[in-house]
């Protein structure tokens, strides 16, 4: 099979080509390629990356060159320099080590793969995918899946409000049902009560010492607000409390916790502290079905998650190296009229 | 070597295979090693149920053995445990997500019938004249299906105890998010106790009806009695502070884990120092 691959990323070119690209509407490149008689090509355009997969007629290779002039001549700017140019094999490896979020800036982070297969999907309507960038698609998506569910390239949150999800997580299971206290009203506060929200959480209360900012923010997300004394009285209640106030002293008490806790019927407590200087008093930790996380709890963990996946690229790396030899192998053998069976052989992990 | 003697190495062996497979799944990621689980385990349970068979075809061979279940030696008891074990994981917790918990749970069904297969005589023998009544087929076979079933709801609430610690930590590992929740893991170790209690407190009825009509009374202070009279007591305590006084977490899973012990102690110890319920009569 004859595969040129031309990469904008943002490991390599300056923004400016890669602006100059993406402001060039996917659907005209195709239909551009299309007028000057180019068989299949898909383009892939994110906001880290403008990338370009063509296939000539069988036995011809497409021109690099040409599609460089075209592409520059669309982008209104000369971008053939900073592109990286590869042929063949060297392409396929990359595509798929793209779709396995391999090239991300954040190592195997999900979008690409929605993005990869969008693209896909763009140049299929456009007519633009023949056999061999279908096959050649659907497996990158397919190697991305496999690399993200065998290796840990994809595991552990990688940010503070999404590593505190995923630890309520490992304490109530489902969060549907469970109700959220946030502790003040500031920027951290309502990322919090974002992230809480984006993954179901049944009911959220906000309580802050100023009662409109607490309101506006409970509104935001069809919450409650709650009065600033009233917050001992919806501690008892809440399963999860993150606390960012600009509190001098520590405004969650053992004392509180305490009297909350003989109300809760040995239901757990996730706290969160990550006001600076502290909102809870650190000595609640050590109270049955109490768990309190503060700021550097959560950034440690998102550091050894970052690390986990840098660790296991060199496993994912493998995946993709044998995945690209088989679709080399099947596309060689397309030309001698006996063709290789490429099925997505395992069946993906449940 | 018999029939039943081969189907339960047999199954011996496929139960320490999934045993191996749990803890593999337990520590890596691959969904592969819970299916080999799951599928050695079931052909482990056909052929426990088939030696378990087999076995009581080889009890009533004797005449007067028909038609009791043979509980009543180290091998017919812990056979029957180990499968009443590993049948309930596998409908309980092993048609769901819960799979994971097969490396808390599955060594307890390996190791019974290890230890009846390796220590205990699989060879039937007639009953103890005392022994020949259908009481039989009730009062030790409930009690052993509670002791299973503990076993079990022991294997959760260690599970409950390291992800406990491990959120306590606050430096969680990878097994931390693989591990069911605590909410989930607090609710099943529950219900696992409530189910189980009533079929324990049935199978001690029964013991004391039997004994009103072999013995005349229903106390004997034997220490089999004591101590299974013990093993009640704490359930009900990790009951009632479960479910009565609404606490949970690690304070009353100790309890449910004293419980377990006062089971062993019950099943194993008694044969050495109780007189009456030397029961276990067939050849050691």
């Amino acid at each position: 099979m004859k595969l040129a691959a031309l990469s904008w990323s943002h490991k390599v070119s300056a923004s400016a080509a890669r602006e100059a690209l993406a402001s060039v509407p996917v659907e005209k490149v195709l239909a551009e390629l299309k007028a000057r008689g180019v068989a299949e090509a898909v383009a892939l355009s994110t906001c880290n990356r403008f990338e370009l997969y063509a296939a000539g007629r069988p036995g011809e290779a497409p021109d690099a060159a040409v599609l460089l002039e075209l592409l520059s001549e669309l982008a209104g700017a000369a971008v053939a320099d900073e592109a990286e140019v590869r042929a063949d094999l060297e392409a396929v490896r990359h595509l798929f080590a793209v779709a396995s979020g391999l090239d991300s800036l954040v190592i195997g982070e999900s979008e690409i793969l929605g993005q990869v297969k969008t693209g896909y999907e763009l140049a299929k309507a456009a007519g633009m995918t023949g056999k061999r960038l279908n096959v050649l698609f659907q497996r990158a998506m397919y190697v991305g899946k496999k690399a993200r569910s065998e290796t840990a390239i994809a595991a552990g949150s990688l940010s503070v409000p999404s590593v505190a999800v995923s630890l309520a997580q490992t304490i109530f299971g489902r969060l549907e049902g469970k109700s959220a206290l946030i502790l003040g009203a500031g920027a951290m506060a309502e990322l919090a009560a974002k992230h809480l929200v984006a993954r179901g959480i049944g009911r959220l209360s906000v309580a802050n010492r100023t009662w409109e900012r607490a309101y506006t923010l409970a509104a935001r997300f069809h919450g409650e607000a709650v009065t600033w004394e009233a917050f001992p009285e919806a501690l008892a209640q809440a399963d999860v409390v993150i606390s960012s106030t600009g509190a001098p002293t520590a405004v969650v008490t053992r004392a509180i916790v305490e009297a909350a806790s003989k109300r809760r019927g040995g239901r757990s407590l996730f706290l969160i502290d990550i006001a600076m200087p502290r909102d809870i008093e650190e000595s609640v930790h050590k109270l049955d079905g109490v768990f309190l996380y503060r700021l550097e709890d959560l950034e440690s963990i998102v550091a050894k998650n970052m690390s986990s996946r840098a660790e296991a690229v060199a496993a994912a790396r493998a995946i993709v190296e044998a995945k690209a030899a088989e679709f080399d192998a099947w596309a060689k053998s397309l030309a001698t009229g006996r063709e290789l069976s490429l099925k997505h052989s395992e069946k993906p992990p449940r | 070597m018999t029939a039943q003697s081969v189907l339960a190495w047999g199954a011996f062996f496929l139960y320490t295979a999934a045993t191996f497979a749990a803890f593999g799944y337990l520590f890596s990621k691959d969904a592969r090693a819970s299916r080999a689980m799951l599928a050695l385990l079931g052909v482990g349970l056909a052929l426990h149920v088939l030696s378990f068979v087999a076995h009581v075809a080889a009890f009533w061979v004797y005449p007067e053995n028909r038609f009791f279940l043979p509980l009543t030696s180290f091998f017919g008891a812990l056979s029957y445990m180990s499968l009443a074990l590993a049948a309930a994981f596998f409908i309980v917790e092993g048609q769901n997500r819960l799979g994971i918990l097969g490396a808390f749970v599955l060594p307890w069904a390996a190791g019974a019938l290890g230890a009846a297969v390796i220590f205990a005589n699989p060879d039937a023998a007639p009953l103890a004249q005392p022994l020949r009544s259908y009481w039989l087929n009730f009062h030790p076979m409930l009690l052993m299906t509670a002791y299973a079933a503990f076993a079990n709801a022991f294997g959760v609430g260690v599970a409950l105890l390291i992800q406990e610690s491990q959120i306590k930590s606050r430096k969680p590992t990878e097994l931390c998010y693989r591990l069911p929740s605590l909410d989930e893991l607090d609710a099943l170790n529950g219900k696992i106790v409530a189910w189980s209690y009533p079929v324990l407190v049935a199978g001690l009825v029964m013991g004391f009806v039997w004994a009103y009509i072999d013995w005349g009374r229903v106390w004997t202070s034997d220490p089999k009695m004591i101590l299974a009279l013990v093993t009640a007591a704490i359930y009900g305590a990790f009951l009632w502070m479960r479910y009565g006084a609404g606490r949970r977490g690690r304070r009353t899973v100790y309890v449910s884990l004293w419980g377990f012990a006062s089971v062993l102690i019950t099943f194993f110890g008694a044969e050495l120092f109780s007189g009456r319920h030397v029961f276990m009569g067939g050849p050691r």
